[in-house]
């Protein structure tokens, strides 16, 4: 890849990261921001973002060329996969995308530049002077919605990426740098093994916020280790799944809504929080959840043809592998299983179980079906990961459909979105149910 | 589900064993014929042994649900493998109940529901056979003057269950000049820890004697082993000779020691040659075992089973044999399994290397990805 040396992460892996090398990185993104970002407006700041956006749409724009080319053997992801995903992400970053987040998280386009108007007297919004980013890194969308949140709040940012997940979020600043040096004068990213604790501290003790994606036990020992004054965002592990209601699901019907299934089960395949582990599918309606199953196997078989899974590591082969073994021992002992899968690969699995407890799926397009007759049934059923369900994905009539979100609701899913958009949030999401640009600011109150 | 099958009487307990016995017989002629490699008599003896099983084993057959009758299987390489998981759900074997004299369970934490590999009086003497014609050679049980072997595991009164035990029983009664003991206890939740003192006051009376003495027991153990010796700031010297047989993982009963530096610490500790320590690998699934060195000679710690249980690498994603050098998932065709499943498909990674492999680890410890879990 040729890329120039521009953020730290675009160094040869032989280049030792040291803490004054940190030190003086983040000091430099201080000054940065205060010359070239804190004097922006919001409109400026969108009119770029936009049109970086719009230009990753296009299929001859070198960065996304590269991405596609690349990215399949540095992410991992076919370049089916990655194109879809680099599609729904920056198909967001328009600017009605961004006047509605601004309206959303902070009342008003403006309130980041001016004194505003709000219901009771005026506000006038402030990002953090310097943000750093701890990002897991399994799918490489989340850090970039991340800097376009610092962004706006006109935050100096440093991302610290994970080992091997990089790449695209150094795509997107060499992007904006394209379009604007001065703009991503104000970015930097960094790769290292989680845990250097001699890089952290020094992250951890410039930074004025810190936002971490990752395992509980990552986020205690981060938040633990920042100073008081500090603000801490993490965001930990989360699982997702869809919901089908029985008028989901007309006789001679189901081909879209199946055909929707399919898009969650597909992108990004299954690796990030929002992607489904299951489908639960209402008992009843016209096509029976069984026949869900062997109906979405024949889709994901389609899929595999049009947009192969692409390569997984033999120890995840294995895993899937062994679970497929695992539910065709639990069809010989007769449980009420049964397995569809694509023959000499692990490209795609669907396992119907009549139980309906929440299973977690090995991913990688391994999916389960499962019958409820009703969505209380869904939830008592997924009572094992209540508190840590993102995303559900739902299929229901006009009718029904507000109902089964008020149920999910006040279960406590944060996300409720129609089936085959599950990894596709707008960019206005509150990740974890929380607001996120909103997150970011602190306001100054002036009360007439 | 095949004409053949529907047609067996239910077995009755004669017609079970006289139908067993011809393949019992056969697989201990073959094991005891020491045989280097004859992969014609190998297929030969597999074959029919799965046909058996298939006929006798309803459970098995259910698992093969892309056969209708065994003549289908033309290679020992093709009889399809039982996930070893299987034996979890299903009892696997073609003895009836009043024939399964023994059942070996898998080690594990007691919340997992264990493996049942059941076992019959023709089955536990090709299991002895197997395992005696295989260890012996690897550890040298009758050279260098061996008197004593101490087993770090619970006796077989306190582990009935146990294919380890069994074998180190079994060990012990095919050696009738070398004393043994039994060194394990169990604690308050079932699970084995040692007499430590009694332990330490056998190896240090073995160590005055001078007589080279053999030491077997779980990796486990022996970090509870070490990390005694290591608190008491002891460190023994066992008489020149003396082997260590180390098996098994640590299914979370200590901390985890990665195999080359258990085995420096073990030669640190006891003073047992590095080469003299040797590696098992067996499972309650198998009927045969695999050792990656000969006690005493320097090795390339590659596994190897016996002639009469093979071992095949195969590739988790098209299930096809990696070629050498490549990394799959190991599959088992083993004689010495005669009364359940022959064909096993392990839950172990492994590196193909010649004719033996080397071992990953367990693929399904494995966490699924998920969110987050490369932050780390």
């Amino acid at each position: 890849m040729n890329l120039p040396d521009c953020f730290l992460a675009d160094l040869p892996p032989e280049a030792t990261l040291t803490p004054s090398i940190l030190t003086e990185a983040c000091r430099a993104l201080r000054r940065n921001r205060e010359q070239h970002l804190a004097v922006r407006s919001t409109s400026q700041i969108v009119r770029v973002l936009s049109e970086v956006a719009r230009d990753w749409l296009r299929e001859e724009f070198q960065f996304r060329r590269l991405a596609l080319e690349q990215g399949p053997a540095l992410c991992g992801f076919p370049q089916a996969t990655l194109a879809a995903g680099l599609d729904a992400f920056f198909g967001q970053l328009t600017p009605e995308g961004f006047h509605a987040l601004l309206e959303q998280e902070l009342g008003g386009t403006s309130n980041l530049d001016a004194f505003g108007g709000l219901a009771h007297g005026r506000g006038l919004a402030r990002g953090p002077e310097l943000i750093v980013h701890v990002t897991a890194g399994n799918i490489p969308v989340p850090a970039l919605h991340s800097l376009v949140l610092g962004l706006l709040a006109r935050s100096a940012q440093f991302v610290k990426c994970a080992q091997g997940t990089s790449f695209l979020p150094r795509l997107f600043a060499h992007s904006l740098r394209e379009a604007d040096p001065r703009l991503a004068g104000c970015l930097e990213l960094a790769e290292f093994p989680g845990g250097t604790r001699a890089l952290e501290e020094v992250l951890f003790a410039e930074a004025d916020c810190v936002t971490a994606t990752g395992r509980d036990e990552t986020l205690a020992d981060i938040r633990d280790r920042l100073p008081v004054k500090t603000r801490f965002i993490g965001h930990g592990h989360r699982v997702s799944f869809g919901y089908v209601s029985r008028d989901a699901l007309p006789a001679g019907g189901a081909a879209a809504c199946l055909a929707r299934a399919a898009d969650d089960v597909v992108a990004w395949n299954q690796q990030g929080c929002l992607s489904p582990h299951l489908f639960y599918v209402e008992t009843g309606g016209a096509v029976a959840p069984e026949q869900f199953a062997a109906l979405l196997g024949e889709e994901l078989e389609r899929r595999e043809g049009a947009a192969p899974r692409g390569e997984v590591t033999v120890h995840e082969s294995a895993v899937i592998s062994l679970k497929r073994d695992f539910y065709r021992v639990r069809m010989a002992a007769a449980c009420a299983t049964r397995l569809w899968h694509s023959e000499g690969s692990t490209a795609w699995t669907v396992v119907f179980e009549g139980d309906p407890r929440f299973q977690a799926s090995c991913l990688n397009r391994f999916v389960y079906v499962k019958p409820v007759a009703d969505v209380a049934e869904a939830l008592r059923a997924a009572d094992a990961v209540r508190g840590q369900v993102s995303t559900v994905g739902l299929a229901a009539g006009g009718t029904t459909a507000r109902d089964l979100a008020t149920a999910l609701a006040v279960w406590g899913v944060t996300r409720v979105c129609p089936l085959g958009r599950m990894q596709r949030p707008p960019l206005t999401w509150r990740h974890d149910g929380r607001p996120s640009l909103g997150d970011l600011v602190t306001w100054t109150d002036w009360e007439i | 589900m095949t004409a053949v099958a529907e047609n067996q009487p239910s077995g009755s307990k004669n017609r079970m064993t006289s139908s067993l016995r011809p393949h019992a017989d056969a697989i201990a002629a073959f094991i005891a014929r020491r045989p280097a490699a004859d992969d014609a008599l190998f297929d030969k003896l597999a074959l029919a042994l799965f046909a058996f099983q298939f006929e006798h084993n309803p459970a098995y057959r259910t698992l093969c649900t892309h056969l209708d009758s065994p003549a289908q299987v033309r290679h020992w390489r093709d009889i399809p493998a039982a996930p070893a998981a299987a034996f979890k759900e299903l009892e696997l074997t073609v003895l009836p109940p009043a024939d399964r004299t023994a059942v070996f369970h898998s080690s594990g934490t007691t919340r997992q529901r264990p493996s049942r590999h059941f076992h019959g009086a023709e089955s536990l003497a090709v299991y002895e056979a197997s395992l005696l014609a295989w260890v012996g050679p690897h550890l040298r049980l009758r050279a260098d003057g061996l008197r004593q072997f101490h087993f770090l595991t619970p006796p077989p009164d306190l582990a009935p269950h146990s294919s380890l035990v069994r074998m180190l029983e079994t060990i012990r009664r095919a050696h009738t000049g070398c004393a043994a003991g039994f060194h394990g206890v169990l604690d308050a939740e079932g699970g084995w820890s040692l007499d430590m003192a009694g332990l330490l006051a056998a190896l240090t009376e073995a160590a005055a004697l001078g007589q080279p003495v053999a030491v077997f027991g779980t990796a486990f153990n022996f970090v509870h082993l070490l990390d005694a010796l290591a608190e008491l700031g002891q460190r023994m010297r066992l008489p020149a000779g003396s082997r260590i047989l180390e098996t098994g993982g640590y299914k979370g009963r200590s901390r985890s020691v990665a195999r080359p530096e258990l085995h420096r610490a073990l030669s640190q500790s006891l003073g047992v040659a590095p080469e003299c320590i040797v590696t098992e690998y067996g499972m309650s699934e198998l009927g045969s075992q695999a050792y990656d060195a000969v006690a005493g000679q320097a090795a390339t710690r590659i596994l190897r089973f016996p002639p009469w249980a093979r071992a095949l690498v195969v590739s988790p994603e098209t299930g096809a044999e990696v070629s050498e050098g490549g990394t799959g998932l190991l599959r088992m065709v083993d004689l010495a399994n005669v009364a359940s499943v022959l064909a096993i498909q392990t839950e172990d990674l492994a590196v193909r290397r010649g004719d033996g492999f080397e071992l990953l680890g367990r693929a399904a410890a494995s966490e699924s990805r998920g969110c987050s879990l490369r932050t780390a």
